[in-house]
């Protein structure tokens, strides 16, 4: 039975479960996890996954069925994929709109569509291909991006529209990433956040990232989160209502205590926001 | 067309030197280089990680040439980041055997096959005991390794390893650790029969007894008896299924 996912949660990351997974913080409502750790493994993995489903909901994140890709999917691993997630029994899946891979390689990385009238076709014929693939429903995740894409940066926003619109599908919307764009490309986040059919938004991810040098801001997952994405994140939440909300901390993991304590600054900022009652 | 980009992107990533012609096609040199960067220490990371003692053993420049030759060679062909170490193993050994001291092939298969037991699938449920007369069923996590040289050890730094053949079965314990256990010949090919699971555990110790032209005796029988214990204690035998 499906159960339900609301309020802050966490991405169960294995450098950071032996002790969330120990101490089980009230503050922490569900979790998060990436598929391909998981399917055909054992050991640890199985270890923590089956620790974390006595405690929480769970909700799944892949990695690598990227919606832009050109090749025909791996029709064995979707069925692969669409048993794991049926056994978990999760409300959604998300993926990402990206690139990750061409002539049955992999990137292992998220690689930017060019915003084109036929990098969103092949999109939104993809989505619907993976979602009636798997049976479950599917949300798609805008991604950050270091080259240009578009004549200006609220192309994106367009361009996720479309494929959002024309895959009748739900959106995992990733408010550091737009923060991340906003900086890298010169647009308004906000502006962005407004174009956004906020029916859409099942889940919304936040994160820190790094500053370069140069100016350059990359999507690490190693930093705490920005008061800037916070205020972003405000904002969205604002719009959205009470839409569940995912920490993701992957790199350069810290103690779990501070992780916690951007924990209960998310659960602040989604009270003030949507006047939830239900945060711990 | 989303395919010439897609191409462009892959050469860009993994191709000794990313050309002019994909940069421009990509349209901004400095940010695809940047993802070069990305998409290569990603992957690297996972791989020195796995195989940290060999790099240790070979060296830097050495082992960092080997991750380049081959990221040229072509993109990973698995979705699953575990998997990276696997696939870089499989075209750099063949390198290493002709190129490193000898025993540097042993060190890295040694490493990636500790690293595909600790991410190895799920065990299998058995529906019964172990028995003799029914087929074994084994944990996922086990794999016989036969090795010319005794790199399961750590020699003194800087100092490499003398021939001296070893058969290990490598395992995961109960924390998840992989975990060396030297075998005999005859304890290792029965292993590997057991984990071929295609005769009971009676035929099995029968044929490869006779392959060793050794008679089993009451003295087999009890050295027989100790192995099972300890690989059940071990959890490598997990118990039985029937016979189809």
């Amino acid at each position: 039975m499906t159960r339900d996912v609301a309020g802050i949660g966490l991405g169960l990351r294995y450098d950071l479960a032996t002790e969330l997974l120990e101490r089980r913080p009230k503050s922490v409502a569900w979790v998060e996890i990436h598929p391909e750790n998981y399917i055909d493994r054992g050991g640890r993995y199985q270890e923590m996954l089956e620790l974390a489903r006595e405690q929480w909901p769970v909700v799944t994140h892949g990695l690598s069925t990227c919606l832009g890709s050109v090749e025909p999917f791996d029709t064995s691993y979707l069925r692969e994929l669409g048993a794991f997630l049926t056994n978990l029994a999760i409300p959604w899946h998300s993926e990402h709109l990206c690139l990750g891979g061409v002539d049955d390689r992999f990137f292992h990385d998220l690689l930017p569509l060019p915003f084109t009238a036929e990098a969103a076709q092949i999109a939104s014929q993809r989505l619907t291909e993976v979602r009636d693939a798997i049976g479950v429903p599917l949300a798609l995740e805008n991604v950050s991006y270091y080259a240009p894409q578009g004549p200006d940066g609220l192309a994106e926003a367009d361009f996720v529209v479309e494929v959002l619109e024309s895959a009748d599908a739900k959106l995992l919307l990733d408010v550091n990433n737009i923060y991340v764009n906003g900086r890298n490309f010169g647009f308004d986040p906000k502006a962005y956040i407004d174009k956004i059919p906020m029916e859409r938004v099942v889940q919304i991810h936040v994160a820190g990232h790094f500053l370069r040098d140069d100016g350059l801001r990359i999507d690490t997952h190693g930093e705490p989160v920005p008061d800037d994405v916070y205020e972003l994140l405000d904002y969205t939440l604002r719009k959205t209502g009470p839409v569940p909300v995912l920490l993701e901390r992957d790199n350069n993991v810290p103690p779990l205590d501070e992780l916690l304590s951007e924990v209960d600054e998310l659960w602040t900022i989604y009270r003030n926001a949507t006047g939830a009652d239900d945060a711990r | 067309m989303l395919a010439d980009h897609a191409k462009a992107m892959q050469r860009v990533c993994f191709g000794a030197e990313p050309s002019e012609a994909d940069l421009e096609l990509l349209g901004s040199r400095e940010r695809w280089l940047v993802y070069r960067d990305l998409v290569r220490n990603r992957l690297n990371q996972v791989i020195r990680v796995a195989l940290s003692r060999t790099r240790d053993a070979i060296g830097e420049d050495t082992f960092a040439r080997a991750v380049d030759e081959w990221f040229s060679a072509g993109s990973p062909k698995t979705r699953y980041l575990r998997h990276i170490p696997g696939e870089l193993a499989e075209f750099a050994i063949p390198i290493w055997q002709r190129t490193e001291a000898p025993w540097v092939a042993d060190l890295a298969g040694y490493e990636i096959t500790a690293w595909d037991i600790r991410h190895a699938p799920a065990d299998p449920v058995p529906s019964s005991e172990f028995a003799f007369d029914r087929r074994p069923v084994l944990a996922t996590a086990v794999r016989v390794l036969r090795l010319a040289y005794p790199v399961q050890t750590k020699p003194a730094p800087g100092a490499g390893y003398e021939p001296d053949p070893t058969i290990l079965c490598l395992y995961r314990d109960r924390s998840h650790r992989p975990i060396p256990r030297k075998l005999n010949p005859l304890a290792a090919d029965l292993l590997e029969a057991w984990r071929a699971a295609d005769q009971t555990v009676a035929e099995s110790i029968q044929r490869v007894a006779a392959a060793h032209h050794t008679e089993i005796g009451p003295e087999f029988v009890e050295k027989l008896s100790t192995l099972i214990a300890d690989l059940i204690e071990r959890g490598i035998l997990l118990g039985g299924h029937s016979p189809p």
